[in-house]
């Protein structure tokens, strides 16, 4: 039996701009990139969805406060309530937080300007769907671009969440004011994460890191296995 | 916020979840209902 390609979803919202570098980058990782539109109720077959970076909806009010009531968001919300996997990238991250299937919520940066460049980052756990391809406490250089990155949570959600080992990427630097340097969280039961960072911008050599690969490989590992479990 | 068919107690039910779901963030905003009949 061949190694199947698993089929990975990235939903279109209006304003995201990172959709088509995700399809490509899940593409040339061996996946089946399938992008699904907003509007759709329903998803395809899939073994995993990428809410992409950019902007949805305006962005009025909040980062992807309205995005997280797109009829698409229903679909994912369902999907993840099954144990889908589900990565949110920046915008995606934000609408993750909005829709309550991650923990926090993306602030204004500290400096109140908008910060775009490669920023180092350390993986906190190498045991989830998204990080198994990193090395424990690796340092990994991605690129962010952000002008509201700062995730914020309260002492007493913060402490719970580092209980449960829910913060699975810190920046190895000061980025945006991030409460205890969060850059990337999952959910309580692990198949859901979001990042500020831009792992689709960073597969290749030529783009200045191909770190990014390691994130995106893990969710197209962990998806195929997934396939192959359902096959 | 203008409400057209609701008594004060489901006007205040329906502001509530509005501020919840949408208006606001209460992880980070918080908010205050004042609940003001028109004269119609």
């Amino acid at each position: 039996v061949t190694s199947p390609r698993p089929r990975i979803g990235v939903i279109q919202f209006p304003g995201s701009n990172d959709d088509r570098d995700a399809l490509w980058a899940l593409a040339a990782l061996e996946a089946d990139a399938i992008a699904v539109w907003h509007a759709e109720t329903d998803l395809p077959d899939l073994d995993a969805v990428v809410l992409p970076g950019g902007f949805s909806y305006g962005d009025y009010l909040r980062c992807g406060a309205i995005a997280r009531f797109s009829p698409a968001m229903a679909a994912v919300a369902s999907f993840a309530e099954a144990g889908g996997l589900v990565l949110g990238i920046c915008n995606g991250f934000q609408i993750l937080c909005e829709a309550g299937l991650l923990p926090g919520v993306l602030r204004p940066n500290e400096s109140l300007t908008f910060v775009c460049r490669d920023v180092r980052l350390r993986v906190e756990r190498t045991d989830t769907p998204f990080t198994a391809r990193c090395a424990e406490n690796q340092q990994l250089v991605i690129p962010v671009k952000h002008g509201e990155g700062c995730w914020f949570a309260d002492p007493d959600l913060y402490d719970e969440l580092e209980a449960r080992d829910q913060i699975i990427l810190r920046y190895d630097e000061a980025v945006n004011g991030s409460v205890h340097e969060v850059a990337g969280v999952v959910n309580e039961d692990g198949n859901v994460m979001g990042l500020m960072p831009h792992p689709e911008h960073a597969v290749d050599p030529l783009l200045g890191s191909a770190d990014g690969a390691l994130i995106l490989a893990s969710l197209v590992d962990a998806a195929r296995e997934r396939s192959a479990a359902t096959v | 916020v203008d409400l057209d068919d609701a008594s004060p107690a489901q006007a205040r039910a329906k502001l509530e979840r509005m501020c919840e779901q949408l208006l606001a963030n209460p992880l980070i905003e918080s908010y205050e209902i004042v609940v003001r009949e028109s004269g119609a």
